[in-house]
């Protein structure tokens, strides 16, 4: 990584884990937050698609597909951010299928892991054991408010950590002559 | 490649360029451990991490295709199955980030290829044979790059296999399907590749993933567009290019032998394998899922000893009871020590040639043991 990057790395970081706890604990009328958020992702997502097309998949054998999908991405995050409310229950929806999948898929990669004799089985296993939890939440939670905010909070503090961690990792590989 | 050729085909080169039975043996297993040393498996034993030569398909779905993984996933996949061919190509009207990607694309007879036997010189077998695994796969794997990338590696529908027909070829296209259990269906050309993903970095665009095994297996022909090439056709000959790895491998081996002085690229040692030509192109044309079993019976019967079959776990247990001091004396100790020497090189010179799509690297020169300037 390059200094450059590892400051990137670490402000996102920083202001994913700060933008996390605000909602967490600041849970109320948060729904147009999260629905903002949301729609900044999906409209920054679907730019870098776009250039990520211009500079480099154009070359590419059926490249096209990939400006379309850009194309529509951006649409959807344009589209989102003009939404005036959505429903709580549509992002819970969302969150908890989201959450209920990734879970399944640590769990049974974490059981793999174990075949393997991989050291990180406990770790996915935490991991997806988490999320299970994180989707009931979002299911037997419905019917309050702040669920959406806390939900969609620890998710963005968890991301920010990684990204700190990851601003601090070894990248040189050392060569001897 | 296959164990058929890292394991089998590397013994028969090894004996052919003049090493003993028991040299070659040592030389094919640590050619075909290349596929087979995972971080995982060195976990097993407590072996250096960062000797990692391959990634399990469990490790890569976990692997983050952030900066750092891709660095580590480019470092192992670059360093040793993919040996780039020009780190200098030029292409015009491309990005910084497109030639980063595009000048990993693997091929014979880089520079790569010679300063990578000359580092495996006076080095123990182990370094042998990971040189030799890396030298064949440049042949198989030429055209598709070490590092996770859609627009080097996809391929699309307009793919076909060519069967010899007279003085010409006959086409047959190519279902894929990516079906994971189900092998692949010679008879009638259907092979299993990894899923289209329409994002540039994901491990599903890693090396010849989006071909399927059709790189590993020795009978096949075919032709594709692939997608760096401005729509234009290749033709992939792989018992020609099979052919000439095992004649390179002798002549590779023959030089770390020191039976010459100088080891020149795009040069083959056809002389010392012509009175097996006809032998070697018949196990390397012929259609089976895997030519274990025909490469076993010609190397037993070139060196008149049997070849055991390969086993992972053969040198596990002198490396795990080994005394820390003793551990790099062993044989995963002695193979830890050349894989490390390998990922360096390759990932100092990708560095050196401006692309950081390795990551870093530090050089540092080693004046005796233990003490570096």
């Amino acid at each position: 990584m390059t200094r450059f990057q590892r400051i990137k790395s670490f402000i996102s970081g920083l202001l994913s884990m700060l933008i996390g706890l605000i909602l967490i604990l600041s849970p109320e009328d948060s729904g147009d937050i999260v629905l903002g958020i949301l729609s900044f992702v999906l409209t920054v997502y679907g730019i870098n698609i776009l250039t990520y097309y211009f500079t480099m998949a154009r070359f590419m054998v059926n490249g096209r597909l990939i400006l379309f999908k850009g194309l529509i991405v951006l649409d959807l995050g344009l589209f989102s951010g003009s939404l005036v409310s959505v429903p709580d229950i549509y992002i819970l929806l969302y969150l908890a299928i989201i959450h209920a999948f990734s879970g399944l898929v640590e769990i049974l990669r974490s059981a793999e892991a174990i075949k393997f004799g991989a050291k990180n089985w406990k770790l996915k296993f935490s991991h997806g054991l988490i999320d299970l939890i994180l989707a009931i939440c979002c299911i037997a939670f419905f019917k309050h408010g702040e669920t959406v905010a806390i939900v969609f909070g620890v998710g963005i503090v968890y991301s920010g950590m990684i990204r700190i961690i990851s601003a601090f990792r070894r990248t040189t590989f050392v060569y001897i002559q | 490649m296959q164990e058929d050729f890292h394991y089998y085909a590397t013994y028969c080169a090894a004996f052919l360029a003049g090493y003993d039975h028991e040299e070659s043996l040592d030389i094919a297993y640590s050619a075909q451990f290349v596929d087979l040393c995972s971080r995982t498996f060195l976990f097993s034993i407590k072996g250096p991490s960062d000797a990692a030569t391959t990634q399990l398909q469990l490790e890569m779905m976990d692997a983050r295709t952030d900066i750092i993984g891709l660095q580590d996933i480019t470092r192992i996949w670059a360093s040793f199955h993919f040996l780039p061919k020009d780190l200098y190509a030029e292409k015009k009207k491309r990005t910084k980030r497109y030639m980063e990607k595009y000048r990993l694309i693997c091929g014979p007879n880089g520079e790569l290829v010679k300063e990578m036997i000359e580092l495996a010189k006076g080095k123990p077998l182990q370094s042998v044979g990971i040189a030799m695994h890396v030298l064949a796969d440049t042949w198989a794997h030429s055209y598709f790059a070490g590092t996770p990338s859609l627009v080097i590696n996809n391929t699309d529908y307009d793919f076909f296999e060519l069967f010899k027909e007279g003085e010409g070829y006959i086409e047959k296209s190519i279902k894929f399907r990516h079906s994971t259990t189900a092998p692949d269906d010679l008879e009638n050309s259907i092979y299993t590749n990894s899923l289209l993903q329409n994002s540039e970095n994901s491990i599903m665009n890693l090396g010849h993933g989006r071909a399927g095994h059709l790189p590993d297996y020795s009978f096949a022909i075919y032709k594709y567009i692939p997608a760096w090439k401005d729509y234009e056709e290749i033709i992939k000959d792989n018992p020609s290019d099979y052919y000439k790895a095992f004649c390179q491998m002798v002549y590779a081996m023959k030089y770390l032998r020191g039976e010459t002085d100088e080891f020149l690229l795009d040069t083959y040692a056809y002389d010392t394998v012509k009175e097996h030509e006809e032998r070697i192109r018949s196990i390397i044309q012929k259609r089976q899922l895997i030519a274990s079993g025909d490469w076993k019976l010609f190397g037993e019967e070139l060196s008149g000893k049997e070849i055991a079959d390969f086993d992972l776990n053969k040198y596990s247990d002198e490396y795990r009871k080994a005394d820390k001091d003793k551990k790099s004396s062993t044989f995963i100790g002695k193979f830890t020590d050349g894989a490390i020497a390998q990922k360096g090189l390759v990932t100092n010179r990708i560095f050196k040639s401006g692309n950081k799509l390795a990551g870093f690297s530090k050089e540092l020169l080693k004046i005796s043991r233990g003490r570096f300037l």
